[in-house]
């Protein structure tokens, strides 16, 4: 039994330009959780996704999945290596049609057999999907369209799910579905997630672990029960 | 009436070859939004090696297929060597590049071959056909050329809508950070884009030398109405080249046949103009603004 994190991150610095984003952030994912990453805005936190994804270079620090060494290497690798990251504004391919975007997810890691089983499984996990295979997927609401993108980075059965603020412009009732979807995720598959989240609440609701950034530093890690009860540290980072 | 039908028939060969430059120009605009300025010229080269190896060998085939394999390679290496660095800059260097590009084909070819028209033969027949005694206006050869570049045009289709290589193209061009997130090789995919354009030039450029006669600027006015036929299609749009090319070249064979052929190339000028002022997105397209 390895006590190896899903995903570590090592004393990261980036940024762009001049300007530096993440000034030194570690943190570690454990398997099969929940890890929510909240703060304001401009705190840094999709700069992290986009760092781990392989985007953006760090200038120092070290990433690693499952211990393998990711720092400075390409997106295409970093996919390849088992992560996944849906990003800010989810990345609907609007042109293509449901199915064609899911498909797409499915490329790299499969041939033609295992593209169709993990489109079947896709489908039977996502009825909604099903139905709407055929559609442009420029169609589908804004919750829809989230269903989607996860469903698509799902796939290549990735190790690790990075979620930027998947509940951004989604109605509340919308965006507990959508919690409560990456709830079942992690319940049912062991999905490892790194959530970051503007909507505190939400993530912490359904998170093991919490990681507050502020200005590029992390200034809270502790599990989410233990932050979620920290009024003072809601209410200076998290806003409730 | 007669006449008209043969004007019509007439045009179509033409205008099937405008519509192969047309596709080329599309494809590399989808996938990179570039206007690839030096099309014609790559098309003219790949034609000049075509000439090289039927001297050689007497086989017009060999030629053909050398050409079009030629027409990939060169598609390839040009976008790996030369477009790669200016895909994510301002538009206007991509215009600079590949208008050097153009004007340094036109040069190597003048070295290598010299600036003498040459003649380069055509695949079938150039003799008129007949149905029972009435001469149609078209020959063998212009069958052939429509259906090459129709062929071309469905193979393309097919590639896009129906293999996983098309999607990846597609989404490449539609939007290729959420491509890359998804694992797609972006820049190979980008590659194989310019190289099936070439292969499509090449196409158009062995298919019309016959017409044209072969010279390093042979390809020049060929690729003015090509892309004047991608602008009437909509440059976004594959099926809008194929029109775009079949409506110029109908268009401009019943102005060389009832005003005269020397009006034709005013006529070509005139329709880019047109177009340009009161549909610049094109027939086919959705409407938004470009800066090429």
């Amino acid at each position: 039994m390895t006590d190896q994190p899903a995903l570590a991150v090592e004393d990261v610095v980036a940024g762009y330009g001049g300007v530096l984003a993440l000034r030194g952030v570690s943190l570690a994912v454990r398997p099969g959780t929940i890890t929510a990453v909240l703060g304001a805005n401009g705190a840094g936190k999709t700069t992290l996704l986009t760092t781990i994804s392989g985007f953006v270079r760090p200038r120092q620090g070290r990433i690693t999945l499952a211990g393998a060494d990711l720092t400075r290497r390409r997106p295409e690798e970093i996919v390849r290596a088992g992560l996944a990251h849906v990003p800010e504004g989810q990345g609907v391919i609007t042109e293509l049609t449901v199915e064609e975007n899911l498909r797409l997810g499915a490329l790299w890691r499969h041939g033609h057999t295992g593209r169709a089983e993990a489109l079947a499984d896709a489908y039977r996990r996502f009825p909604l999907l099903a139905a709407a295979r055929g559609r442009s997927a420029g169609t589908l609401s804004g919750g829809e369209r989230q269903i989607l993108v996860i469903a698509r980075a799902l796939m290549a059965r990735p190790r690790v799910l990075l979620l930027d603020e998947p509940s951004l412009g989604l109605a509340p009732r919308i965006v507990a579905q959508v919690m409560s979807l990456i709830r079942r995720l992690r319940d049912e598959t062991g999905l490892t997630v790194l959530l970051v989240e503007q909507n505190a609440r939400s993530a912490l609701g359904i998170a093991d672990r919490g990681v507050v950034l502020n200005l590029g530093k992390v200034v809270a890690a502790e599990d989410a029960a233990v932050l979620a009860a920290d009024v003072g540290l809601r209410q200076h980072y998290l806003g409730f | 009436m007669r006449e008209f039908i043969q004007f019509t028939l007439g045009g179509i060969s033409f205008g099937m070859v405008y519509a192969a430059i047309a596709l080329s120009l599309v494809l590399i605009w989808r996938g990179t939004r570039i206007l690839n300025y030096s099309q014609g010229a790559m098309a003219m080269l790949t034609t000049y090696i075509a000439f090289t190896v039927i001297g050689h060998t007497g086989n017009y085939w060999a030629g053909f297929v050398v050409a079009l394999a030629a027409g990939m390679v060169l598609g390839a290496v040009i976008e790996r060597t030369v477009i790669r660095p200016v895909e994510n800059k301002p538009p206007l260097n991509a215009v600079v590049v590949t208008i050097g590009l153009l004007v340094f084909l036109e040069g190597l070819a003048g070295i290598i071959y010299g600036g003498q028209y040459r003649s380069f033969p055509p695949a079938f027949s150039i003799t008129g056909l007949r149905a029972g005694s009435v001469s149609l206006g078209i020959s063998r050869n212009d069958v052939f050329v429509a259906g090459a570049v129709l062929a071309a045009a469905l193979g393309l289709a097919v590639l896009f809508r129906y293999t996983s290589t098309g999607l990846r193209l597609r989404a490449a061009a539609f939007n290729a950070y959420a491509a890359r997130l998804l694992g797609v090789r972006v820049g190979r995919v980008l590659t194989l884009g310019w190289a099936l354009a070439g292969l499509i030039g090449a196409l158009a450029g062995v298919l019309v030398s016959p017409a044209t006669f072969l010279y390093p600027a042979s390809m020049d006015s060929i690729f003015v109405l090509g892309f004047t036929a991608a602008v009437i299609g909509g440059l976004d749009s594959p099926v809008g080249a194929v029109v775009g090319g079949l409506i110029l070249g109908v268009a401009l064979n019943y102005v060389g046949g009832y005003l005269g052929s020397n009006l034709v190339p005013i006529f070509g000028l005139a329709a880019l103009i047109v177009i340009l002022m009161i549909r610049p997105s094109g027939l086919f397209s959705a409407g938004t603004s470009r800066q090429v």
